[in-house]
């Protein structure tokens, strides 16, 4: 029997730290189930259970996240399944940020009060416009294959923003952009719309992933490695060239710019956030926010920190580009979702402010107010989102400015609510968005930014004028006569609106707590 | 006898490195002129083996007992008139016959013939070229070749050869998913996809009298193999791309003289590659079925060699003589939902055999493994659910359940009519005919 | 015999090629030669890719630019990586491009209307621009590069395809791992975007229940007989005749029969010859 046991060569397996990524197998471990459940239950159970285990998924991950916050843990943190994934203190912050936005869009996507069977299309597969898809308008069920894909892409997202070497960055980058493309083409109502985001969505995140890809392998041919680590060493000798480094730097860059919708790289924002049914957009504008500039963060942090006086000048470009574009265009637009959308593109710059406020001793005071940020403006929109979802006509989404003229009158809790966030959104005291904006900028200026602070400070100003302009819409306008209703939302959106106005609240009185949880520790290199 | 084969493992490699190029080149022509040879020889022999099945004579004319029929059709292929229909894609039209044979003869450079032999004084080994990734040269090739298939269907500028593309098309990716499979145990057993490590592996034996043959050992695989690559080659019972009753002649429809001769040539001599294949992965190659003997050695290799592709040869001349041709989607069922999940269990058991054979794990431990996965097994065949009850209302029928007419032959009382109006058609207009041509 | 070109070529029969797995790690010439040949091959094919009119030829281009790289990929130490693209690429991501291709037909070409302004002339230049900009930076950068082959990699370990594996159990593990994931994804995204649910409506009937039913109905099981076809006429009103000669029921073809004669006789008289002439000056087939 010497066939049975001959040539086994034995190789050694890489140690895994399971309590420290228990919340990451948790979301993947969760999305396979979801799909198993989706084959064997019957259509009409699927909702609930899909909905109680992406739910209870949500809970158990932070649960282990918390337990293994507070439990003996090294303090620069972990790096795990042979360097793969590092569990650090940022890693931590965003996980536990990520797990918590998507509690909240969760509970949008699961909304079925708002619109009956909820905003997602019953079966996609049949053709807009076609007498089934007439038929299936009036059904109540849904796609309910939304769930795993969210939790596929919340477990990518997670994975990125912890993720140690370029090649799992990658994958995850496509873990997390995959189900997006996919749910963004799944709106009941304005299928074409949608189905045209999907597209968009999906080409344009294509190239951008081969950019990154493009970028990868340069660096590889530069360091000889993936590892961000080792980037970051071969770039602290001298004897390589440069060029394969700062073209790899460039395309990498590129790739993660696109994600994040900054600057000249955001041309998919505006139709994708449209189009897309609005849970999903609010998913994406919450969560692949904060995911994309984790990994920005991480990369130019860790492997990218000595170099960054060659690099800055041109992130420094990006992000006076992306907020001018965000402010300017954002003025012109006539569509709520095109609005948040372009203002999404002016946070990005905000953000990306943040993000290159390295100084030249080594530290990085960006990534705490970053990573602030981050969570401050996650549950800005995820509000906001969940409140344009209840303005309604017989058409669904009632999304024209013009539609929502006189909203006050109508509605005057859904306005106020709605104003409130828009003043977070514009950064006004008292809201956490200005909590954020002073950090970032206070980061900035310390690391020797002046001028860029200056140039985001116009921005901000420029793009207060169209928040307050909705603002006045909704307040002293006469409401038209066939204008839209306030749907009064069931528990899920309350909930969920809910959670993102006190937030945005409670971070604008108190933000000490999470500023300095924020601030605990910085990014394992 | 229990040979360590570890020590062969890489020694073809070796021994194939010292060929001078005059012994590859003869190599190359013996490869070449082999599989021509077992091309005409395979076609008369599926003609006679057939006809005997179907008690007629077979080709008898040409040559002694008929046996040199199919060189008298080759040639007479080549000289007929070569036909571009109208609406054909001029180049790709000319390509795809020329893709589909080259890869062909390409697969057939990685399969050991024989062992080690003496060739006109060199010590060598009767195979052309020992890749490391031997097994993965017949993957790629035969998925080069179906380029051939598809583009000569898309070529022709017709609807039939277009649809037996199509199918083409997707048959061989659905069956070469099932075959890939199916080879992935063999490997983890060899711990090489080299192919003359592969029918090293084999030389010992199992229990000290059976042969190490990996179709005894891995017999799932070798079932699962074997259905694929009957899949892979586009034969009946699976020759859906060429199925004449709907489709006239399918992709090579619209082909004619050396070009569909060329087709022809490519699909024979793809069942004796994947038959080769067969042999070495999991028959024991140019073994002997008993091993440490004379006849074991050198040149006897070849015959032992050439005896078990003609077994598997055979096996395919059997099958068009008797199985009808599937319909389309239960070919693909029998692909996706039969052959690629029993292929990817018995590849985890196969695993997980193989990790508890390595790991020397006690009888105990073993036991609770079996346990776990009868548990396993039992849970499964609980939740699927019940065949359907067979209704036994509605008319009693005559034998096993199936409709049949009734034995004793009467005829139905009240079979019902249908009731037709007859229109009076007139006496003298009933030959309808041109009149005036009739005188 | 002793003639030199008789020599030389039993000289160059007489040498051994270089052994399957080199322990070298230079570039050999055959080495070389091959590059030269393959590099323009592949580019080629790109270029080809590009500008083919046909979307199936495009495709093709495509395919020679992958079998060049797969080829490129073994000379260079990498048989593994080498024949996975062939079998991965060529022969299932390009086969269900053709796919694909063939099922849209080969006629129908894409819309060349240019949607926005000058883009094809900005893409080009902007895409030469890129290219020529990549191609003159790594070119250079590339000469400071220290080439490093694989003969240690490619004998020690299990060889090529062992270390291949052992590098995605270990280092690689949990990118590896994730992929499943990506493939979860897309096999759920192609579920979502082309399966229509039967939603309730009971299952279709199979073949064997489609013949019990038939059975059970007591109708007649095999196929009625078809119209008559004689000499004079293959009208399917023409009626089957049975062997005494008298008229089958059974072919008649309700409708037709159902007709009254009457408003079908001009065609009668047309196929009878007794209705309206042609002009005599009118241009007649042939009177022989």
């Amino acid at each position: 029997m010497n066939l049975l046991v001959a040539q086994a060569q034995q190789i050694e397996a890489p140690q895994i730290d399971y309590g420290a990524i228990a919340p990451l197998l948790v979301v993947l471990g969760a999305a396979c189930m979801s799909v198993l459940l989706e084959a064997l239950l019957p259509k009409h159970q699927r909702w609930a259970v899909q909905l109680v285990l992406t739910l209870g998924t949500l809970v158990g991950a932070t649960g282990a996240l918390i337990f293994y916050a507070t439990s003996e843990r090294p303090a620069q943190g972990v790096a795990t399944l042979a360097g793969a994934i590092a569990v650090d203190s940022p890693s931590l912050f965003l996980w536990a940020t990520l797990l918590v936005l998507a509690f909240g869009s969760v509970l949008l996507i699961a909304d079925r009060s708002v619109e009956p069977g909820g905003a997602f299309v019953a079966q996609a597969a049949i053709r807009p416009g076609t007498i089934q898809d007439r038929a299936q308008a009036t059904k109540t069920g849904m796609q309910t294959e939304v769930f795993p894909l969210t939790l596929f892409a919340l477990g990518g997202m997670m994975t990125f923003v912890a993720s140690n070497d370029l090649l799992t960055m990658f994958v995850a980058l496509e873990v997390l952009s995959l189900p997006l493309y996919l749910m963004c083409g799944l709106a009941r109502r304005r299928r074409l719309l949608s189905q045209e985001a999907a597209v968009k969505y999906f080409l344009l995140g294509a190239f951008a992933s081969a950019f990154f890809l493009y970028g990868v392998a340069l660096l590889y041919g530069y360091a000889g490695s993936v590892k961000l680590s080792a980037i970051a060493t071969a770039a602290a000798g001298t004897d390589r060239s440069d060029t394969l480094l700062f073209a790899g730097f460039g395309l990498l860059v590129v790739g993660l710019l696109f994600k994040a919708a900054v600057g000249p790289f955001h041309s998919w924002t505006p139709d994708v956030y449209q189009g897309a049914p609005t849970p999903v957009t609010a998913f994406m504008a919450a969560c692949t926010k904060v995911a994309a500039f984790g990994g920005i963060l991480r990369v130019l942090t860790v492997a990218f920190e000595n170099t960054q006086w060659e690099w800055r000048g041109v992130l420094y470009g990006v992000a006076v580009v992306s907020m001018v574009i965000g402010a300017v265009l954002g003025l012109t637009q006539t569509d709520v979702k095109r609005m948040i959308a372009y203002s999404s593109v002016a946070h990005a710059g905000f953000l990306l402010i943040g993000s290159i406020a390295l100084t030249p001793e080594g530290t990085a005071p960006g990534v705490s107010a970053t990573l602030f940020y981050l969570l401050a403006y996650g549950f800005t929109t995820i509000a906001a989102f969940g409140i344009v979802s209840l303005v309604r006509n017989s058409d669904g989404e009632a999304t024209h400015l013009s539609q929502w003229a006189g909203l006050a009158k109508r509605s005057p809790i859904v306005a106020g609510v709605f104003t409130f966030l828009l003043l977070a959104l514009a950064g006004i005291p008292l809201t956490s968005g200005f909590i954020g904006k002073f950090v970032v900028f206070s980061a900035a200026i310390e690391a020797g930014l002046a001028p860029l602070v200056v140039i985001a400070l116009v921005a901000s100003a420029v793009a207060a004028f169209f928040y307050l302009r909705v603002i006045v819409l909704m307040y002293f306008s006469e409401p038209a006569p066939d204008g839209p209703t306030v749907t009064v939302p069931g528990a899920f959106t309350t909930i969920a609106i809910t959670l993102g106005a006190v937030v945005t609240l409670v971070l604008g009185l108190w933000p000490t707590f999470v500023l300095d949880w924020a601030g605990t520790g910085t990014f394992l290199s | 006898m229990t040979k360590n084969f570890a020590a062969e493992i890489g020694d073809t490699a070796k021994l194939l490195a010292d060929d001078p190029i005059w012994l590859v080149l003869i190599k190359v022509v013996g490869i070449f002129a082999f599989l021509v040879v077992m091309t005409l020889f395979m076609i008369n022999w599926e003609r006679k083996v057939v006809a005997r099945m179907q008690h007629r004579p077979g080709p008898n004319r040409v040559g002694p007992n008929g046996w040199l029929q199919s060189l008298a059709d080759g040639l007479k292929l080549a000289f007929k008139e070569d036909i571009r229909p109208v609406l054909a894609d001029k180049w790709v039209f000319f390509l795809a016959p020329v893709i589909s044979c080259i890869p062909a003869f390409l697969a057939f450079s990685v399969i050991p013939l024989a062992g080690e032999v003496n060739m006109f004084g060199q010590q060598t080994a009767l195979q052309l070229v020992d890749l490391p990734v031997g097994v993965l040269v017949v993957l790629a090739c035969s998925s080069i070749g179906v380029y051939g298939i598809v583009l000569s269907g898309w070529a022709s500028g017709s609807p039939y050869p277009l649809l037996g593309a199509l199918r083409s098309a997707a048959q061989v990716i659905s069956y070469e998913i099932a075959m890939g499979l199916s080879i992935v145990a063999v490997i983890m057993f060899t711990g090489s996809m080299s192919t003359g490590d592969i029918v090293g592996a084999q030389a010992s034996t199992v229990l000290g009298f059976a042969p190490g043959w990996f179709g005894l050992l891995l017999f799932p695989s070798f079932a699962i193999y074997v259905v694929s690559m009957v899949g892979e080659t586009n034969r009946a019972p699976f020759d859906l791309p060429e199925a004449e009753s709907e489709l006239v002649g399918g992709f090579h429809t619209e082909y004619s003289s050396l070009k569909f001769a060329l087709f022809f040539l490519a699909e024979y001599v793809n069942m004796v590659t994947v038959s080769a294949l067969a042999t070495t992965l999991f028959l024991g190659g140019y073994h002997a079925p008993w091993s440490g003997d004379f006849l074991n050695t050198g040149w006897w290799g070849l015959l032992w060699f050439i005896i078990k592709t003609l077994a598997f040869l055979f096996l395919f001349i059997w099958l068009r003589g008797t199985l009808p041709r599937l319909r389309y989607d239960q070919f693909m069922k029998l692909g996706w939902k039969v052959l690629v999940p029993t292929s990817l269990v018995w590849i985890m058991a196969v695993a997980v055999i193989r990790t508890g054979a390595i790991q020397q794990l006690s009888t105990a431990q073993r036991l609770i493994a079996l346990g776990v996965v009868v548990g396993l097994v039992l849970l499964v065949s609980f939740l699927l659910p019940d065949k359907k009850v067979q209704d036994t209302k509605g008319v009693p029928l005559a034998g096993s359940g199936f409709p049949v007419p009734p034995l004793d032959l009467a005829v139905p009382k009240s079979a019902p009519k249908r009731k037709v109006k007859v229109a009076n058609i007139p006496k003298d207009t009933a030959a309808v005919t041109t009149g005036k041509e009739a005188e | 015999m002793s003639l030199p070109a008789v020599d030389v070529l039993s000289q160059f029969l007489a040498q051994q090629p270089e052994p399957v797995q080199r322990v070298v790690d230079t570039v050999t010439t055959g080495e070389a030669i091959a590059f030269w040949v393959l590099g323009p091959l592949a580019l080629a094919g790109a270029l080809g890719m590009l500008f083919a009119r046909n979307a199936v030829h495009s495709a093709l281009w495509l395919v020679v630019t992958m079998l060049s790289l797969g080829v490129l990929y073994m000379i260079q130490q990498a048989p593994f990586l080498g024949f996975v693209q062939i079998i991965v690429y060529t022969g299932a991501i390009m086969m269900l491009f053709l796919f694909v291709l063939m099922m849209v037909g080969r006629d129908s070409s894409d819309s060349v209307v240019e949607v926005i302004r000058g883009q094809r002339l900005a893409a080009a230049l902007l895409g030469i621009g890129f290219a020529v900009l990549m191609v003159g930076s790594v070119g250079r950068a590339l000469t400071s590069v220290q080439s490093k082959g694989l003969a240690e990699a490619n004998t020690t370990n299990g060889g090529n395809v062992g270390n291949i594996g052992t590098k995605l159990f270990t280092d690689y593990l949990f990118a590896f791992e994730l992929t499943s994931a990506l493939l979860i994804t897309a096999a759920l995204g192609a579920m979502i975007l082309a399966f229509v649910g039967r939603d309730g409506k009971p299952a279709r009937k199979t073949q064997k229940e489609l013949v019990e039913e038939r059975f059970q109905e007591g109708k007649r099981v095999g196929s009625i007989p078809g119209p008559g076809v004689f000499a004079t006429a293959n009208s399917v009103a023409t009626p089957a005749l049975l062997p005494d000669g008298s008229v089958s029921e059974e072919s008649l073809f309700e409708v037709i029969e159902a007709t009254d004669s009457s408003t079908l006789s001009d065609d009668l008289a047309e196929v009878a010859g007794t209705g309206h002439q042609p002009d005599s000056h009118a241009l007649k087939g042939s009177e022989s």
